[in-house]
């Protein structure tokens, strides 16, 4: 069975339903990172501010109930502990006395303010303000410890997302091979059953998903189908069958007659005409049975089959009658082809071939038999002369049943010749393929070719 | 000599043993399998022609069970399913020749005769002779009045066939399936032409001609 290729798999319904959910994954993650966002960085600066706030009042509290010392001693206890907080105490003019920084970020205005001032390439937010009497406090909340947290935070979103995106794009693949390759199933039973298996059926997973539903369905018809065909089938060859038994019985009875030998040589003759229209007659029954029959596989036993040795021996039957009928008959074989094939309908499609080549070339003609291996590894087996051809137009129309053309209903045979090749070659999986032949472009002759399937 | 027919079609039973007796055979007919089967066990019959599709036992069934008990009567299968694979079945089950119905009545007169003869020769013969004809199958030679006469190896088979039934009427079917192997119908005159080159190396130069048509059935080589 057939991988379905790259290409094939990225045109399938199924990736494109997974790429779609991909990129839904996308936005959300997108969505996912502003919420993180907002509910750390912000919430954590807030938080921060906050605890500055708390902070600030506390030393305000500090000094204004033990004064200058207090304050100081306060601020210089809280910056020795190693904490988020950042604190400065600084003299009326600005000058820093007591705390973690060297400088106050910003000269200071009358009252309390809100202050965020960078420290180290971080941020840093808090509360700036004169106290009473001159000394300028300052409590802010270094930021970094919150940004380094929600960096981190954003990077294990990044890559989830990425994941997630990478993760829905393989299995969008695996799922679509998987649809594929049911969908390739359907599309070899469907090929099979067209080539005449009406017996193939296209595989039930028992897995229960809708292909295999779609199986049943599918089958389900494929059976009613067969049913039917047998059917028309049945009937066709019954009929056939129910018409050769008086038939045989009427040709006995004529050839008895005539071996009664009657006097009259009108009798004779008149009985031997009869006789011989039953022949045909049952010969045109016969080819339609066999027609019907060639339709389908499963009534035939392929072998591998030396289709060389078939070519040279069906040469050497015909070219005494070749010669007879003054036609130069010429072979080009090749060595060593073999074919998986029904030998004996092999030498008869091939046999059809050369007789219509020697029936319609006139005396003195030529005629050519091929065999060999095409460029595309399929086998051709070509039977060419320079007779009349067959108009471009009606080449597809002669291959069908009892055709015959206008210019050849005079001569004999029951025009199944070329539908019976036709046939022989879709039961190789082949065709039947037309051409023009040895003659010049007024008459250009007819190529008749099996092309068929070496493997 | 005798022919046990067994077919279940009665009418083409009749024309057949009207021919048949006509050809100065003596016939008996039966139109089921197992009784058939007793009968060709029990009977000293010298040629079977058993239908392929009968009542209670298949023709096929029948043959195979017969050579199975060591009955070697020679057996003729008629048969409408006459496609490759049915007719090697047949031959494999032991079945000495397989006509496809329809078939004319000539054709299996023919059949009859030619397989009542076939018993009579010893397959590993070496040498074959008819009249002033020899055949060496050893050599591969033909000499006719002592004269030697070259044929490709197909023309060999033809006439080693012919000269295997020597006397008899073969048809032209029984020439394309027993000399070429081949099993369909030629539409053209392929193997008039294949016996005309053959008369014209072994008759041509000898004034009595030995290898004749028979209108409407086939070719007889005699004396």
């Amino acid at each position: 069975m057939r991988q379905p290729g790259l290409d094939t798999l990225i045109r399938t319904t199924t990736f494109r339903l997974a790429l779609r959910q991909a990129v839904v994954i996308l936005g959300f993650v997108l969505v996912l990172l502003a919420y993180v966002y907002v509910a750390t960085v912000w919430q954590l600066a807030r938080d921060a501010e906050a605890a500055a706030d708390q902070e600030f009042a506390q030393l305000e509290r500090a000094y204004a109930e033990g004064g200058r010392v207090r304050l100081e001693q306060e601020v210089v206890e809280r910056a020795a502990r190693q904490g988020s907080l950042l604190y400065a105490l600084a003299e009326s003019d600005g000058t820093v006395v007591a705390g973690d920084l060297e400088a106050l970020p910003q000269q200071p205005g009358d009252g309390v303010e809100r202050v965020t001032f960078p420290v180290e390439q971080r941020q840093a937010r808090g509360r700036m303000g004169r106290l009473l009497n001159g000394p300028i406090l300052l409590v802010a909340s270094d930021l970094g410890v919150a940004a380094q947290f929600s960096a981190r935070i954003t990077r294990v979103l990044w890559t989830v997302g990425v994941l997630g995106l990478l993760f829905s794009v393989i299995g969008g693949l695996l799922a679509s091979r998987h649809a594929a390759q049911r969908v390739e199933d359907f599309s070899n039973t469907a090929r099979d059953v067209m080539a005449g298996d009406l017996s193939r059926r296209a595989p039930d997973n028992g897995a229960g998903d809708e292909f295999d539903d779609l199986a049943r369905e599918f089958n389900a018809m494929l059976t009613r189908l067969e049913a039917l065909v047998r059917t028309t089938r049945t009937a066709g060859d019954a009929m056939a069958h129910d018409l050769r038994s008086p038939l045989t019985r009427l040709k006995q009875r004529l050839d008895h007659a005539l071996e009664a030998a009657p006097e009259a040589e009108r009798d004779r003759e008149a009985l031997r005409k009869a006789s011989e229209e039953c022949d045909r007659l049952l010969e045109m029954f016969q080819a339609v049975l066999r027609l019907a029959r060639l339709e389908s596989r499963e009534s035939w036993t392929f072998a591998p089959t030396d289709v060389s040795q078939i070519m040279h021996d069906l040469v050497e039957f015909y070219e005494p009658a070749a010669e007879d009928a003054h036609l130069t008959l010429r072979a080009v074989v090749a060595d060593g082809l073999t074919l998986n094939a029904e030998a004996g309908l092999i030498q008869q499609a091939v046999s059809n071939l050369i007789e219509n080549a020697l029936k319609y070339t006139p005396s003195g003609g030529r005629v050519e038999i091929r065999a060999g291996l095409r460029p595309d590894g399929r086998l051709e087996l070509a039977v060419l002369d320079d007779g009349p051809g067959v108009p471009q137009g009606e080449r597809d129309r002669v291959m069908e049943r009892f055709v015959r053309l206008e210019q050849s209903r005079t001569s004999e045979g029951s025009g199944l010749g070329l539908s019976l090749v036709s046939a022989v070659a879709r039961l190789h999986r082949g065709v039947l393929a037309l051409g023009d032949g040895l003659g010049q472009a007024a008459r250009p002759g007819l190529r008749a070719a099996l092309v068929l399937p070496s493997a | 000599m005798r022919v046990l027919l067994v077919e279940d079609d009665h009418d083409i039973a009749d024309t057949l043993r009207v021919s048949l007796e006509g050809d100065g055979h003596n016939v008996d007919m039966i139109d089921d399998g197992e009784s058939a089967e007793t009968m060709a066990r029990n009977g000293a019959y010298d040629v079977i022609v058993l239908d392929r599709m009968l009542p209670r036992k298949n023709g096929v069934s029948i043959v195979r069970d017969l050579r199975r008990e060591g009955v070697a009567t020679p057996v003729l299968i008629l048969s409408a399913l006459h496609d490759e694979d049915q007719r090697i079945e047949g031959l494999d089950a032991g079945a000495n020749d397989y006509l496809g119905k329809p078939f004319s009545t000539r054709e299996l007169l023919a059949r009859v005769k030619a397989l009542w003869h076939g018993r009579d020769l010893a397959a590993m013969q070496t040498k074959l002779t008819v009249g002033d004809l020899d055949m060496d199958l050893l050599a591969r030679t033909v000499h006719r009045d002592g004269k030697k006469i070259d044929l490709q190896p197909r023309e060999f088979r033809l006439l080693e066939y012919l000269m295997r039934n020597a006397g008899e009427t073969v048809t032209r079917k029984m020439l394309l399936e027993n000399v070429w192997d081949y099993h369909f119908d030629p539409q053209t005159n392929v193997i008039d032409v294949h016996i005309s080159r053959l008369r014209s190396k072994i008759d041509r130069e000898f004034g009595v001609t030995m290898l004749h048509t028979v209108r409407g059935s086939g070719y007889r080589l005699e004396v």
